[in-house]
């Protein structure tokens, strides 16, 4: 498993890096913004307009739904290399193989879910 | 000159005589503005004889008297002893077989250094009538950052990533490897790609930054690594198409 993780290094850090933009700091800036700042009249409306029936129109199509799917599973797979990651600090590379191949399982099964998640919408 | 004492507590190990480090405790006169090293150089010349700690230039080119000053690795030869209270901590670089005292053993950094081959390699040998190769100014600023490493090793004893992973190649490393790809000049960059991308290498930096941290000619060796992880990215989705491209 160990020498299969190593040749998918390449995708598995692409897979990462584009979690981290998405995760850290594309959707917290989406949530506080549409979550939290508007909803509660700290922001404008009128200066920050959503058009939600738009937004929704959006994500029924294919550009939507990629974005969407990205908003969803980046983050997972960003999440499964810190884990990986923070396995090694604790313990080394004993269990590398094994740790790394259940948490890019985990983030494959959550790409699938939101795949068909997206779908659906 | 005002002078004062302070302890310096080193730590002592001779692998012949001794099973485990210990602790030496000096009482130094210093003056205000002695460094760490002229401190060392007092016990050494004064006090103690058998100390045994590497240095050279003391004015942090070398890179030879990295240590670790009260558990923070530091060159020092340009580490203020004021910087510190009355009891300052020397100990060998952290993440190194120690050979005696202060002095660590650099054998398998240098074994890492040279498989990534640090040095600009030609695809063809050019004579010498056909001239110098000529480098623009802002592809010196391309790398110019990465090639101010001094080999100090201070990078490998604060590197998370080191301490865990033997194999891993490091920072200081990596990002000389990654400065000779960047040079304009250098034709190597597919000949360091496996070993860069393979065990220990890029991917296995968790970007915990402190190397760039107590780096002290600014480096930035995490940067150079995270620059190498997505040059690598990039050459391994390009190295598909073309595969895809040549197959058609």
């Amino acid at each position: 498993m160990r020498g299969l993780l190593l040749r998918l290094e390449p995708l598995i850090w692409g897979l990462f890096g584009g979690g981290m933009f998405v995760g850290a700091l594309l959707l917290p800036a989406w949530c506080l913004v549409a979550g939290v700042l508007l909803p509660l009249g700290l922001l404008p409306a009128a200066e920050f307009p959503i058009l939600w029936e738009h937004l929704y129109y959006q994500l029924s199509q294919p550009l939507g739904r990629a974005v969407a799917w990205s908003a969803v599973a980046l983050p997972l797979w960003a999440g499964a290399h810190q884990a990986r990651h923070l396995v090694t600090d604790f313990g080394g590379l004993r269990w590398d193989g094994l740790v790394g191949g259940l948490c890019y399982a985990a983030a494959a099964l959550g790409s699938l879910l939101a795949a068909f998640a997206v779908l659906a919408l | 000159m005002a002078e004062h004492t302070k302890i310096i507590a080193v730590t002592r190990f001779d692998p012949e005589r001794d099973d485990a480090p210990r602790s030496q405790e000096y009482e130094v006169p210093v003056q205000e503005d002695w460094k760490v090293l002229e401190a060392l150089n007092y016990i050494k010349d004064h006090l103690d004889p058998t100390l045994s700690h590497r240095w050279s230039c003391r004015m942090a080119v070398c890179g030879s008297c990295g240590m670790n000053v009260n558990g923070e690795p530091k060159l020092t030869c340009r580490e203020p002893l004021s910087n510190y209270g009355e009891r300052v901590e020397v100990a060998p670089l952290a993440n190194f077989p120690v050979v005696r005292d202060l002095v660590v053993e650099l054998e398998g950094f240098l074994e890492k250094l040279g498989a990534l081959k640090p040095w600009i390699m030609l695809a063809k040998q050019r004579a010498p009538e056909e001239g110098a190769t000529r480098q623009s100014p802002a592809e010196l600023a391309d790398f110019k950052q990465f090639s101010m490493c001094i080999n100090c090793m201070l990078c490998y004893a604060a590197c998370p990533v080191v301490a865990n992973e033997p194999d891993f190649l490091g920072p200081a490393a990596l990002a000389t490897a990654h400065r000779y790809n960047l040079d304009s000049r250098d034709e190597g960059a597919a000949q360091r790609a496996e070993i860069m991308r393979g065990e220990g290498g890029v991917f296995s930096c968790s970007y915990a930054n402190e190397c760039a941290e107590v780096c002290p000619k600014n480096v930035d060796p995490a940067g150079a690594i995270q620059q190498a992880k997505l040059a690598n990215v990039l050459s391994w989705a390009r190295s598909f198409v073309v595969r895809r491209r040549a197959a058609s």
